[in-house]
């Protein structure tokens, strides 16, 4: 009943839930940045793992789209925070 | 306990709740921008454990990528402070109870999820089934609209019934590639600018 | 046996995603921040997905597609995280945001402060 995929799979949560609070909390608009891109990793994982728990292929193909989604997301935001501009 | 897929997915929604109540609470507009980034991704998990693999996807690019930017893109033109004020607005509280409460009577009248005699699998869906599987590499010439060509049932849905709906979603896929050049094209230059900027200061 | 090292690699894997989550929440200063989301992230990414390809490629429905997604993915994240939380500090060291030392504690809390009202 609860293998290894389940306990991973609840500890990538619980990490992703600390993440959100220190998304959360801040203080500085970077910690805020930086627990985003700690939750868009976890999120891939995460997909992989339930992807796995679910025997479905197709959650492999979204955790691909993540990753580059969420690093593009990221390299967003810091262009914003540092020029207060986009393009 | 049971069905660990239900266990994550209950935990998951609390997540995107809590998420999404942080992102209602908090007066640092790009941190609420933020904070719908990561009610997204959860939204995304959720999706794709529904089966619905292709709003998942829009979810993924759309909700995640191309709205931060959006709302990137709006905070440029203002500030990224809330007004200091009420935070309260009955008006609204009473809209967002009164939709919510059609939304939920409406679905009362749904079928069960997985109702063998719902009207969309009597209907629609045993037409397509017959005209895909089980078609392909037939040898005698058959009448359907795809000519024995498509092989997947999900791809003939998308290419040939959903034309339409395929292509718009194409060109929303177009709008995400051109916000990524967008986003990485002068990031360079205006970097080096900013360094040399503040090699002068210093 | 392969199917425990798998259930060992993945476990462990989470371990460190679990515990790099708590070091950004527990760290007192934002540089300090850093080292848990670039390192343990990255090696705790590393370990599931290799732990999850090992399981793919020993079950019984294991194909080979799977294994190369998860593998790209691995690579992938390999490289973003560390890029990324290269990025962040980069941008906040040009802000101008200073590393917290200690020394000065009442002064930083004081600045910790500032920066939580007017950010």
């Amino acid at each position: 009943m609860l293998n290894a995929e389940l306990i991973t799979a609840l500890l990538v949560i619980g990490g992703a839930f600390l993440a959100l609070l220190r998304a959360v909390k801040g203080p500085t608009t970077f910690d805020r940045v930086l627990a985003v891109n700690v939750f868009g990793t976890k999120t891939v994982v995460l997909l992989a793992l339930l992807g796995y728990i679910g025997d479905r292929t197709g959650f492999l193909d979204i955790a691909v789209l993540y990753a580059l989604v969420n690093f593009l997301g990221t390299i967003a935001l810091l262009k914003f925070v540092e020029t207060r501009r986009l393009g | 306990m049971s069905d660990p897929v239900l266990l994550i997915n209950v935990l998951l929604l609390l997540l995107a709740i809590g998420a999404a109540l942080a992102a209602m609470w908090t007066r640092d507009l790009l941190g609420a921008v933020m904070l719908m980034g990561i009610y997204s991704l959860l939204l995304a998990i959720e999706w794709a454990n529904l089966f619905a693999m292709d709003v998942s996807y829009t979810e993924a690019a759309v909700g995640a990528g191309a709205s931060t930017i959006l709302l990137l893109t709006a905070l440029t033109r203002t500030g990224t402070r809330e007004k200091a004020g009420p935070n309260f607005h009955p008006t609204a509280l009473l809209t967002v109870l009164v939709t919510g409460a059609v939304l939920i009577y409406g679905t009362s009248d749904l079928p069960r999820f997985g109702d063998p005699l719902a009207p969309a699998t009597v209907h629609v869906a045993p037409e397509y089934i017959t005209q895909t599987v089980g078609k392909v590499g037939a040898t005698e010439a058959t009448e359907n609209d795809f000519g024995d060509h498509v092989p997947n049932a999900v791809t003939a849905v998308l290419a040939s019934y959903r034309g339409y709906d395929t292509m718009f979603e194409t060109a929303v896929i177009f709008t995400a590639g051109v916000c990524v050049i967008i986003i990485l094209r002068p990031l360079a230059g205006s970097a080096r600018r900013r360094t040399a900027g503040s090699k002068e200061d210093a | 046996m392969l199917e425990y090292v798998a259930d060992a690699l993945m476990i462990l894997g989470g371990f460190f995603a679990f515990s790099g989550s708590l070091g950004i929440l527990r760290l007192p200063d934002f540089y300090s921040r850093l080292h848990p989301s670039g390192t343990s992230d990255t090696l705790g990414q590393l370990l599931i997905l290799g732990g999850l390809s090992l399981k793919v490629i020993f079950d019984s429905s294991g194909d080979g597609l799977s294994v190369g997604k998860l593998v790209a993915i691995s690579l992938l994240l390999f490289v973003t995280t560390p890029a990324s939380t290269h990025a962040i500090s980069r941008v906040a060291q040009l802000s101008g945001l200073k590393p917290w030392t200690g020394a000065d504690s009442k002064e930083a809390d004081f600045s910790q402060k500032e920066e939580d009202t007017n950010e």
